[in-house]
């Protein structure tokens, strides 16, 4: 969640927009083969045929690669049809926008990658599948997967014993290992923690005090004693069960809370 | 790459790629055909996301506790969402990639501003891909991602709904429609200056008549304001004076009107439910005595001597309310082109101006003759030499006729109509009038609802279409043979009939 995900406008490249380009719907089947051969050449043949009668709408036949058909069980058609729609029946103007993302993992990109339109629709197609064995197979396969229940019920020849009883658990070896290493919190001198507590009292208003033991490691009891010096307990419901500086200790500026929010 | 196959069209053969391209991310925008765009002439676009982080939060109640320095809580936010996590509530975490393109199209100010909302379903079960022919003739195929619709954002401000309704009302009167939103902004500039004052005013105008239940209401209001008018004007002074008075004040009243035309919508819809049955008056009975008490309490005395069922006394109490206003106006309205074809008269006989004037302006004290025939008897000797000029005007009719029709003419425009029974007798037209919706039935209804006067029950049968005569002769007959109980109130006589079956 970054906070400066300011709607600044950015400048789009333009420098693509006359070009003309088709939108294809295709099938899922389909479009996953094609994105498995990524980028390792091409996927299939385009075949455009003129039509016979003049002013007729061209036949566009797609065959996909003979190695993308795959010979396991449930082989994808080969041939598809295109059936081209034109523009004029939708009342819509499509524009293709490409936007660059240099990193993926980095969230920044999404609003500082380039923009670019990379074209317009001029053709849409759908892409179908010429209904052969092929298809009518990989059909049934679809749905006999999705008719599969998710659970079923099998047999077994002797109850399985699913909790063993354990000594140590792995996780708790982690722990106590950790637990080791640190040893014990030793108490340290008393200005030293107070300093500590102040620094951290600088920071926020309200600490747990878990949380100031986890920041200035010393024993809770230790800590308890240097706690009800310089500061107050709260048992009331906005800040419950945490401490706060005494009145006379304190010195934020009022309103902080504002201006600082911006740097958290 | 063309290959010719064994049928006579030629088949063309492309090789179809699909890029190994993660860095490029692809998606299609969507505009309605009508917003013609064009984006190869549209000159420079710009686009960026629409930050919505801070309605996020606030949505989420995220911003309530300061993060750092006085008042924040150490690792608060963390403890609520694993809190929150322990219920099984997980949020959508706040997705920048999510939120709508703002796009300006063309330069600085000129350029049209579109927002484009992401779709989301389109791809669930089938997948886009953008087919583009490379240099080499091959084509490219790059999935699409994403779908965004694009919609012209509007640059001007809307009206609100109540001012939408109040300028719909002015409909007719509006001649230039593009001034509505200037106005809007001059006022809301005085109104910015202005709160102060308006508050304080509005405290002390609105201390009566803020709050009208109906409309009657409303018309005991208007009438007593007559009423003290008339106060002033002394109470002894003849019918005739008052007459007078409340025919110039109606006369005023509408000029007033046209002058601001916005109250004229308003009361014009008035206009059409007087007379008409309110039901939901019978809940606020008590109320509406209230009100009467409150503004007759300095009321006017002058009802005190006479009955209401005297023809006299009921005339009078109509004639004094200024809740003829419609009515009068209406007579206006006839008489105005009266004077129109006076004033035409008057410019080819110039020597006829007396009788010119007589006939048209509503000063004109003949006009009065109707209204009590004493008068009438008395102006006749006076006019009579008026009256021949305007026969030599206009014909050789006998003067006694003539006469006879000038008081015909100056009535109601609805006597015009009838004027034959208006000249013949009024008793032969009570009869007649009866069948025009005045019947003792409904006199009686309205009585037996609440105790009304007099004067509100001629309202109730103003628009009969009778002249205001014919209307009172006509419900003093009725009330004289109801004979419905009479109780004053604060110097006003209530007419009520019990329920007794």
């Amino acid at each position: 969640m970054t906070e400066s995900g300011t709607a600044e406008k950015r400048n789009v490249d333009l420098s693509g927009a006359a070009r003309g380009v088709w939108l294809v719907k295709v099938p899922k089947y389909l479009s996953e083969k094609w994105k498995e051969a990524q980028g390792a050449g091409d996927v299939g043949k385009l075949r455009i045929s003129r039509s016979r009668v003049a002013g007729g709408k061209p036949e566009v036949i797609f065959s996909l690669n003979d190695q993308l058909i795959g010979n396991d069980a449930t082989p994808v058609p080969k041939d598809h049809k295109f059936v081209l729609t034109g523009m004029t029946s939708s009342a819509q103007t499509l524009t293709l926008l490409s936007q660059e993302n240099i990193d993926q993992d980095d969230p920044m990109q999404e609003t500082t990658g380039k923009l670019a339109v990379e074209g317009r629709v001029i053709q849409r197609a759908e892409c179908r599948p010429i209904v052969d064995d092929k298809y009518m197979q990989l059909k049934r396969a679809d749905l006999e997967k999705k008719n599969k229940p998710h659970r079923e019920v099998i047999k077994l020849d002797r109850a399985e014993v699913n909790y063993k009883p354990k000594a140590y658990h792995p996780a708790d070896v982690e722990a106590t290992q950790k637990k080791k290493e640190e040893g014990k919190k030793s108490r340290l001198d008393k200005d030293h923690v107070m300093d500590l507590l102040f620094s951290a009292f600088e920071k926020h208003q309200y600490y747990n005090v878990k949380d100031l033991v986890r920041i200035t490691q010393q024993p809770i009891t230790y800590l308890k004693e240097i706690l009800k010096e310089i500061c107050l307990y709260n048992m009331k419901a906005p800040h419950k069960n945490t401490w706060e500086l005494k009145p006379e200790y304190r010195h934020y500026k009022s309103k902080d809370g504002e201006a600082s929010s911006s740097t958290a | 790459m063309a290959t010719t196959k064994n049928v006579s069209p030629p088949t063309q053969e492309y090789v179809v790629r699909v890029p190994k391209d993660t860095k490029k991310k692809y998606s299609i925008l969507k505009f309605h055909h009508s917003l013609n765009i064009d984006l190869t002439k549209s000159g420079p676009l710009k686009m960026g996301r629409e930050n919505n982080l801070k309605e996020y939060r606030q949505a989420h109640d995220m911003d309530s506790m300061p993060k750092f320095g006085a008042g924040s809580e150490f690792g608060r936010e963390q403890r609520e969402e694993a809190r929150r996590k322990k219920y099984g509530i997980y949020r959508k975490r706040y997705n920048p990639e999510d939120q709508p393109w703002l796009m300006t199209l063309g330069d600085g100010k000129q350029g049209k501003k579109f927002k484009g909302v992401k779709e989301g379903g389109i791809a669930d079960n089938v997948s886009y891909f953008v087919f583009t022919q490379c240099p080499d003739g091959a084509f490219e195929a790059c999935p699409i991602e994403e779908w965004y619709h694009f919609t012209p954002q509007a640059k001007h401000r809307c009206l609100t709904s109540e001012e939408a309704e109040e300028e719909f009302l002015k409909r007719d009167q509006t001649l230039n429609y593009f001034s509505i939103m200037v106005r809007k902004r001059m006022k809301n500039e005085e109104e910015a200056d202005e709160v102060e004052e308006s508050e304080k005013k509005v405290k002390k105008s609105k201390s009566k008549k803020d709050f009208l239940l109906t409309e009657l209401d409303e018309w005991g209001i208007m009438s007593d304001d007559d009423m003290e008018d008339e106060e002033e004007a002394g109470l002894d002074t003849e019918k005739k004076e008052s007459k007078d008075k409340s025919k110039k004040q109606s006369k005023k009243s509408k000029d007033k009107r046209k002058k601001n035309s916005d109250d004229e919508a308003l009361e014009e819809s008035d206009s059409f439910d007087e007379g008409q049955e309110v039901d939901y008056i019978t809940g606020s009975e008590s109320n509406d005595e209230d009100v009467y008490e409150e503004k007759n309490r300095d009321g006017d005395s002058k009802y005190k001597q006479q009955g209401v069922e005297d023809e006299e006394g009921l005339k009078f109490l109509v004639e004094s309310g200024e809740e003829e206003e419609e009515e009068a106006k209406q007579e206006e309205q006839e008489e105005d082109e009266d004077s129109r074809d006076a004033k035409e008269k008057k410019e080819n006989n110039d020597s006829d101006s007396e009788s010119t004037e007589s006939s048209g302006s509503e000063s004109d004290p003949e006009k009065e003759v109707n209204f009590s025939p004493l008068f009438m008897q008395k102006k006749k000797e006076d006019r009579k030499k008026a009256v021949e000029a305007e026969g030599r005007s206009r014909s050789a009719t006998p003067t006694e006729e003539k006469a006879k029709k000038r008081k015909a003419e100056s009535e109601n425009s609805v006597v015009k109509k009838v004027k034959v029974e208006s000249t013949l007798s009024h008793s032969a037209s009570s009869s007649s009038l009866s069948s025009e919706g005045i019947t003792e039935e409904a006199v009686r209804r309205y009585l037996l609802r609440k105790p009304m006067t007099t004067k509100d029950l001629v309202q109730k049968f103003k628009n009969t279409g009778l002249s205001k005569d014919q209307l009172v002769n006509t419900i003093a007959k009725i009330l004289k043979r109801i004979d419905p109980e009479k109780t004053k109130i604060k110097d006003k006589l209530y007419l009520s009939i019990k329920k007794t079956d």
